[in-house]
């Protein structure tokens, strides 16, 4: 069940060309998860330290 | 509940039945037009004039692949019509007899001269060797 | 009595410290278990026997699939709070999902027509599953630009909240597309019902990366309703106290 199912890391990397497929879609989903992440982080440190600002 | 809770109750309620309708009534007069493809019953049902430009859908039959250097010929079936397909050109990795197949073309004396071919395949995922997996 | 449990409990203020207290422990656990079951799913599953490497694309497509419909889902039940019981933390809510549900909408239509490239052969097709999936990509973002084209942000609210009611019956269409009509997308393989029809060496990985991206998205909900929070509430006074 945990058996690594390739034989070479080329071979995790090319996937019987499959792996531009995979690959890319893997990258989609981690820019897209870390752009949010980091994007709110910024925006409410932002606000934060607008309303900070003594007035 | 006080009186404007239930009114706001009432009127979401009122809304959510006027939506469901409407929409229920636009998806049953559409509905044949949302299939994505005729099966082969559906096709000799239906009397489709030659020369329209349809998509088909069904399983290729198997023994039923004739490739000739370009062209590949086939025919799709439903287990109780079929439909015999000619086309030229490049098939999916997972054409295959005895799988799922959706075809774009036209029809002609029964034939269908299909521009393109497409693979559908099922909801099951296994591995290729079952004995093996079930040592597991 | 309900009156009064929510508006206790779902005050922005309790809300806002009781996400600053779990939030780091969800983040980690979703953040582990996702990481591992994309690992496992990626790299230590067999192959599939008709598709191949290609059916990998399971373990990024169906999380993605899953969120984008039950985000809606939680939309559609925030705005139901908020408009029957005027709760301000539910318009909050509905404001910080959206924008959530459309990039896990928009990855659940890009991985779906990159896998459609080596599977069907063809990236995109006007099928009912792929089509309603779509409109609900449009329906999010039409939400959030309406959201955004109003100054006055409690009649925005309101607004929001009747068309995310009204569109909420795209959601069981989406889910019955593929039974409904004939499609190119094939039909579920887990179901509440029957026995799934994914291998369970496939199937357990797939578990995992739908709970560890629910939990990774559960994060940026709670991240973005923060910041809808500190948007809408900076006059208060407890907000100043907070910050």
């Amino acid at each position: 069940m945990f058996n690594f199912a390739f034989n070479s890391l080329h071979e995790a990397i090319y996937m019987n060309g499959h792996g531009l497929y995979v690959w890319s879609v893997v990258i989609l989903v981690f820019v897209s998860l870390l752009g949010f992440f980091i994007g709110y982080t910024i925006k409410i440190k932002k606000i934060k330290d607008k309303l900070n600002e003594p007035n | 509940m006080n009186p404007i809770r239930k009114r706001r109750v009432y009127s979401i309620l009122f809304v959510l039945l006027f939506s469901v309708s409407g929409i229920s009534l636009i998806l049953y007069s559409l509905n044949s037009n949302l299939d994505y493809f005729f099966t082969p019953t559906e096709l000799k049902d239906r009397n489709i004039p030659s020369e329209k430009r349809i998509k088909v859908g069904g399983m290729v039959l198997n023994g039923s692949v004739e490739r000739a250097s370009s062209t590949i010929s086939f025919t799709i079936t439903d287990y109780e019509n079929s439909v015999k397909v000619v086309y030229e050109g490049i098939v999916p990795d997972l054409f295959k007899e005895d799988s799922g197949v959706v075809v774009l073309g036209i029809l002609r004396n029964k034939t269908i001269y299909a521009e393109e071919v497409l693979a559908k395949h099922d909801e099951n995922y296994m591995p290729p060797n079952i004995e093996m997996n079930n040592d597991n | 009595m309900i009156k009064k449990f929510i508006h206790q409990f779902a005050s922005p203020k309790t809300y806002l410290y009781q996400v600053d207290r779990f939030y780091s422990y969800i983040f980690l656990i979703s953040l582990i278990t996702y990481t591992i079951s994309i690992t496992w799913g990626l790299l230590y599953t067999p192959e599939d026997f008709v598709q191949g490497n290609s059916y990998r694309i399971i373990y990024l497509h169906v999380p993605a699939s899953f969120l984008s419909q039950s985000l809606y889902i939680a939309m559609a039940i925030s705005s139901v709070t908020y408009l029957i019981w005027r709760v301000k933390l539910a318009a909050y809510l509905v404001i910080a999902i959206a924008p959530i549900g459309a990039m896990t909408t928009f990855i659940a239509l890009i991985s779906g027509s990159i896998w459609g490239i080596p599977t069907w052969g063809t990236w995109w097709q006007w099928d009912a599953r792929i089509t309603s999936t779509l409109i609900l990509f449009i329906m999010y973002l039409g939400l959030i630009s309406l959201h955004n084209s109003f100054s006055n942000h409690e009649k925005a609210d309101k607004l929001l909240s009747w068309l995310v009611i009204v569109g909420a019956i795209n959601i069981p269409i989406i889910k019955k597309s593929v039974d409904w009509w004939s499609t190119l997308h094939q039909s579920a393989s887990i179901t509440l019902t029957d026995k799934p029809s994914i291998d369970p060496v496939m199937l357990y990985p797939l578990i995992g990366s739908i709970t560890g991206f629910f939990g990774l998205v559960i994060c940026l909900v709670l991240l973005s309703s923060k910041y809808q929070i500190f948007i809408r509430e900076k006059n208060k006074s407890w907000v100043k106290d907070y910050v």
